[in-house]
């Protein structure tokens, strides 16, 4: 799946690439900018934290006009008498004239790197509105954008991942040098698919997904369920034979009281004992209550 | 020469500065002071134009550590070699001071309305730019976390360190060294540690100092965890994501420190 996010298949996405101290995820910020630009699409990059020069390093040289790259990392605001892009044109209109730079307005990607420079500088409810409204522009066919998601509140972090079509996660993986991305998938008919799997990034910047986390694969243990019998292996059976239904039936069990067994309970036999009661004069035999004397 | 054992772990001598590098250094529970130390002999030795923001002690003190690892901070200063900002001084005669003009002065964000720290930019600006006969400029700052303490926002001295790395490891080259102390009590205090997390996003190479988490040893002062990004010996390549790490145990010595594997000193073996 985390190909297919790269890979860019729908119109009218957002995604959100988070990572964190522990794991950087700007190289795949920089594949989703390397695949745009081999599916001849113009790519626009807003840079806060890069230098245009890194991220020119390992792209094609061929694609290089159709890259376009706000540099927002020499002055992002605006202390110097020329600043080149800064970090409040993001708000405002000024970024549509930047966007619509290329004639031939075909529809671009827009690159974000990092979200988390944004919203030092704006309200996240700003924040939210402003891609919002990039994205019904019609003028961008995607957004980008990386988030340091461990220097935010989780809220926020949250309410820009409600907004994006999906999301990956990059965090270190169980067994030394590979990282784990975890793909969240929104489709346009609501439906949520999530998947986990050890990717690298080559030096041409194309992705390639390793493997996946063995908990993870789902028509796995579907096979499973299916090789399992739960009839095989009892230590009884479940059906019986003709003979064994003849013999169980003959069977008289020990609780039911037939004809032979109440005769033979009601017959006095030698050695058993026999009550007799002479009642007494003072006696108060009540023959309606005989358990009156017990105090019950 | 002062640590070889962490220059040659770092792949750093006075020959070969690594361009535009920066190095992020952190304590916690330590003192992390001594590479501060380390750092600021080594550029001066390597013949490169240094700025210190030295904001936590007085002059004389750096001069005098200094000393001991052979290094004149005098004779530096009077060649132009160094530039050197004491904040324990500026910052009173700044709080001290007559007059409306805060802007002109580094530690001008002190007093004035101005919450951004573009006054102590400017300073940096000034004093790394026209190197002449020194090369590379050198940034080093001891330590950030003072910023916080003197009431500027943990965004304005992000503002301030992106500034100083666009100027100092990307226009010119250099190298930028700052120091992040983070408290004891991590709950109590957001600050420092938003502040570490958003640097470590920025730099190429992390030294965090910790103390043992055993508790006080005699033979090992501490532990230090070294994460480099992207470049660095045993990178994975350029696709690794994740960062190379390494966790090495010290001892700070007299004039010096010696760094060992864990479980190797000298007092174990």
């Amino acid at each position: 799946m985390l190909l297919d996010v790269i890979q860019g298949t729908e119109n009218g996405g957002f995604v959100i690439i988070q990572d964190t101290v522990e794991c950087c995820g700007r190289q795949l910020l920089q594949s989703c900018i390397a695949a745009a630009l081999h599916r001849e699409e113009d790519v626009h990059v807003l840079a806060f934290e890069v230098c245009e020069e890194d991220v020119r390093l390992r792209l094609d040289r061929k694609c290089e006009q159709r890259l376009c790259v706000h540099n927002g990392y020499t002055d992002p605001l605006g202390w110097s008498e020329h600043p080149l892009f800064t970090v409040h044109q993001f708000i405002s209109e000024e970024l549509n004239v930047h966007l619509s730079g290329s004639e031939e307005s075909k529809p671009a990607t827009l690159v974000i790197d990092s979200l988390s420079w944004i919203l030092r500088h704006h309200p996240p409810a700003v924040v939210c509105q402003r891609l919002q409204e990039l994205r019904r522009g019609g003028a961008l066919r995607r957004v980008v954008a990386l988030l340091h998601c461990d220097l935010h509140q989780q809220g926020i972090v949250g309410s820009l991942c409600h907004l994006a079509t999906a999301v990956i996660s990059v965090v270190p993986g169980d067994r030394g040098q590979q990282a784990v991305a975890k793909t969240t998938r929104r489709t346009k008919s609501g439906k949520v698919t999530h998947e986990e799997e050890y990717f690298s990034v080559k030096e041409d910047l194309t992705v390639t997904v390793e493997s996946r986390p063995s908990h993870h694969g789902r028509p796995q243990t579907e096979e499973d369920e299916r090789e399992v019998d739960p009839a095989a292996n009892l230590t009884f059976n479940l059906r019986l034979s003709e003979g064994e239904k003849e013999a169980k039936e003959k069977l008289s069990l020990p609780f039911v009281f037939s004809a032979e067994k109440k005769s033979a309970l009601l017959q006095p036999r030698p050695g058993s004992g026999r009550i007799v009661y002479d009642p007494d004069a003072s006696d108060d035999f009540d023959p309606e209550d005989p358990d009156d004397d017990l105090a019950v | 020469m002062m640590l070889p054992d962490l220059g040659s772990l770092l792949g750093f001598s006075t020959e070969k500065i690594e361009k535009g590098d920066f190095i992020l250094l952190s304590d916690r529970n330590a003192d992390a002071s001594f590479l501060i130390n380390h750092f600021l002999s080594l550029y001066l030795r390597a013949g490169c134009k240094v700025c210190f923001l030295g904001l936590v002690q007085s002059f004389s003190h750096y001069s005098a550590v200094a000393l001991r690892l052979g290094v004149n901070l005098v004779q530096a200063r009077e060649q132009g070699q160094l530039v050197f900002l004491e904040g324990l001084k500026d910052s009173v005669g700044q709080l001290l001071q007559q007059g409306p003009d805060s802007e002109a002065y580094p530690m001008g964000f002190l007093r004035g309305s101005q919450t951004d720290l573009r006054s102590l930019f400017r300073f940096v600006q000034r004093s790394v730019g026209g190197a002449g006969e020194w090369s590379p400029s050198i940034l080093l700052v001891d330590d950030l976390s003072v910023l916080l303490s003197l009431g500027v926002s943990v965004e304005a001295i992000l503002d301030f360190s992106h500034y100083c790395r666009t100027t100092v490891c990307h226009q010119l080259q250099g190298n930028m060294v700052m120091l992040v102390r983070v408290g004891e009590d991590e709950d109590d205090e957001e600050g420092p540690e938003l502040l570490l997390k958003a640097l470590t996003h920025q730099c190429s190479l992390a030294l965090s100092i910790q103390g043992l988490p055993t508790g006080y040893c005699r033979d090992i002062h501490g532990q230090v965890e070294v994460r480099w990004k992207e470049r660095g010996p045993g990178a994975a390549g350029p696709g690794g994501a994740l960062a190379q790490k390494k966790l090495l145990q010290y001892k700070v010595h007299d004039k010096g420190v010696s760094f060992f594997a864990r479980g190797t000193s000298s007092a174990v073996l």
